[in-house]
């Protein structure tokens, strides 16, 4: 088990436009909320990677971009496993998904996470290579970034 | 914040997807398989300085980073001219082969396995690495989420990260091993070594004993006759780190040998209207289409085609494998495409003995870590095989070292048509008139291409989960007559 017992956890690709708002969002984030007892990581990909990172913490929390049927650019939901939903990158195309990656973790008995929430984003660009994001989302980023911190005070 | 209920798309969805064309009939006539580019990279790396390259390359997706750093490190060194240090060269491979064992391992268990060890026809609820660890038991689950966790340690030991590797640099690497890490890895890979011949028993007891799954793989609508790349050293000996390319015909004889730098005079890329993605072809042979045969271009360059394209392994125990799959499947070169899940445990094996050499080489641990770099940069070619296929990265720059152009041509690209074609080949032997298309019957045709190991990620970056598939079934109008669609969760 680890000292601290709350993971917050962002994935994406920092150099793929909006993709990399979740690596964005924990590096802010862990300056501003330095009273909370956690860790903050960061990663680029899903399945049995991220399986690894989450075991032998007992709350993890995700934040990840997202891609919705007419979702509103900047937008943000909070998921669980109950009302899971694919984020961009929680899974791997190359080996399992991360329900999968999590099932399997149970079976094996691995110290697999009592809690998770997923924090996903509502982005619009994720095709193209630029370690900025898109300006749309740029312009909405600090209202995001706190919605972000709000959920995740609720949280813990 | 909204709780509400989503519907998330991916990058398949608009762009990727499979369209079969079927006629009067209710036969397959046609098949293609598009996917969705990423845009952007090469333009992303121009006016950056070349050493730079091989950490942003990792970015290019989390799949295999460690090739795309490998190529780009020995793009870097032929930039500049330089040959890395023996030592530098061996810590390269050495990491390399970690990075194989991990991803293979993760590849035969999580995407391969299922197919054989549940069913190809199985409820795709069992049909998954959950499925087969039910099956096999938890001790080889436990052992293959550690003996993969062991090889990403490696990886993150020599390259200062599993996944955003720091490792290389023009003429050598950052840093070197010590004493008492090397002795650690030595343990570490008779594991590997272990683990690959239990991994080659389970496929030896599952599939080669079920006369119906031999029977799928040779007489199966999975077989392409096309030509076969791989990278080869100097005895013609399966390398996936370096040596030069060699590409054999349909009955094996070799067609072309060939440095990384001139690679532009063997291969062309063909662009259709219909796809994204390029279609690279043998360019002294020429495109003539999506056939096969030995007067066609196209070729492929995986796990099969690497052990067709050499004459052997170079380690003992992976070339008496290398001999029983011959053997068993009626000598080289091999064109059944699930083979490919065969050979790729022949490379794993190889990749662990591989691991265990390169770590019980007492010079490994030696300080000479870089050559120095006394040329001006110019141009360079770094060739190293991907877990699914030839990579190259090409690069130009100005005299100071600054990127003025790039051109990468990755593993999965290279099979494009191959994929393509295998495709529609498998659709046309499954999907008859008065066939129900059922789960099932889909899962058969995405075998054809899942045996490649395909990563579009390079293209597409992660795709979430299982392979999203979108399958339309168009009339002899093209028409909309049905679409499957299975999610990926």
């Amino acid at each position: 088990m680890h000292v601290n017992k709350l993971l917050i956890l962002g994935i994406g690709n920092e150099i793929l436009t909006d993709d990399s708002i979740g690596i964005r969002i924990i590096n802010d984030i862990k300056n501003q909320l330095k009273s909370i007892k956690a860790d903050f990581k960061t990663a680029c990909t899903g399945g049995l990677e991220i399986l690894e990172i989450i075991c032998n913490y007992k709350n993890v929390i995700i934040v990840d971009a997202i891609k919705t049927v007419d979702g509103i650019p900047g937008q943000v939901y909070l998921l669980t496993p109950e009302f899971f939903k694919e984020t961009s990158n929680i899974s791997s195309f190359h080996d399992v998904s991360f329900l999968e990656a999590f099932e399997l973790g149970k079976m094996l008995e691995m110290d697999v996470p009592k809690n998770i929430h997923i924090i996903a984003i509502e982005i619009i660009e994720d095709l193209i290579f630029s370690n900025s994001l898109s300006p749309v989302i740029e312009n909405k980023y600090n209202e995001i970034l706190d919605e972000v911190i709000n959920i995740i005070s609720t949280l813990i | 914040m909204k709780q509400i209920t989503i519907d998330p798309i991916t990058r398949l969805e608009g762009h990727g997807k499979i369209e079969i064309f079927c006629n009067d009939d209710g036969e397959v006539e046609n098949v293609y398989f598009q996917v969705p580019e990423l845009r952007g990279f090469e333009t992303f790396c121009v006016g950056r300085p070349v050493e730079e390259l091989s950490q942003i390359v990792t970015k290019i997706c989390g799949v295999c980073p460690g090739c795309h750093h490998m190529a780009s490190g020995k793009a870097a060194d032929a930039v500049y001219g330089v040959k890395p240090t023996p030592t530098a060269k061996k810590l390269r491979e050495l990491f390399y082969m970690a990075h194989f064992v991990h991803s293979h391992i993760a590849h035969f268990y999580a995407l391969a396995a299922p197919d054989f060890v549940v069913g190809p026809t199985a409820s795709p609820a069992e049909r998954n690495i959950l499925g087969v660890i039910g099956k096999v038991g938890k001790e080889v689950g436990t052992e293959v989420i550690k003996q993969r966790r062991i090889a990403q340690e490696i990886q993150a030991l020599l390259g200062g990260h599993q996944t955003h590797v720091v490792m290389n640099l023009p003429g050598g690497v950052r840093k070197g091993l010590k004493e008492d890490e090397r002795k650690d890895i030595v343990e570490k890979a008779k594991g590997f070594i272990e683990f690959s011949k239990f991994s080659l028993q389970i496929f030896n007891d599952v599939v080669l004993k079920n006369n119906e799954y031999v029977d799928l793989i040779l007489n199966g609508p999975y077989s392409l006759k096309i030509h076969s790349m791989g990278l080869v050293d100097e005895n013609n000996k399966v390398n996936f780190y370096d040596g030069k390319v060699r590409v054999v015909d349909t009955e094996g004889k070799e067609l072309y040998k060939y440095a990384p730098n001139e690679y532009m005079e063997y291969v062309a890329e063909r662009v259709e209207p219909w796809s994204y993605l390029k279609f690279p072809y043998l360019k002294k042979i020429g495109w003539k289409g999506f056939v096969d045969g030995q007067d066609s271009g196209v070729y492929q360059a995986t796990p099969l085609s690497r052990l067709n394209a050499a004459d052997g392994m170079a380690t003992p125990l992976a070339q008496e494998e290398y001999e029983k799959m011959y053997k068993t499947l009626g000598g080289k070169p091999v064109h059944a495409t699930l083979a490919m899940h065969w050979a790729r445990l022949v490379e794993l094996l190889y990749a662990s003995e591989r691991c265990l050499e390169l770590a019980q080489d007492k010079e490994i641990t030696s300080k000479d870590l870089r050559a120095p770099l006394t040329n001006i940069p110019k141009e360079g070619v770094g060739i190293v095989e991907a877990q699914r296929g030839t990579l190259t990265h090409h690069y130009w720059t100005d005299e100071k070292g600054i990127v003025t152009k790039v051109n990468i041509i990755v593993g999965t690209t290279n099979n494009n048509a191959a994929i393509c074609m295998s495709l529609k080949k498998a659709a046309q032997g499954i999907i008859k008139k008065g066939v129900e298309v059922t789960e099932g019957v889909l899962n058969m045709v995405e075998m054809a291409f899942r045996a490649y190991d395909p990563c579009f990620s390079c293209a597409t970056h992660s795709l979430p989960g299982k392979m999203p598939l979108i399958v339309n079934f168009r009339n002899s109008q093209g028409d909309i007559i049905r679409t499957l669609k299975r999610d990926s969760n």
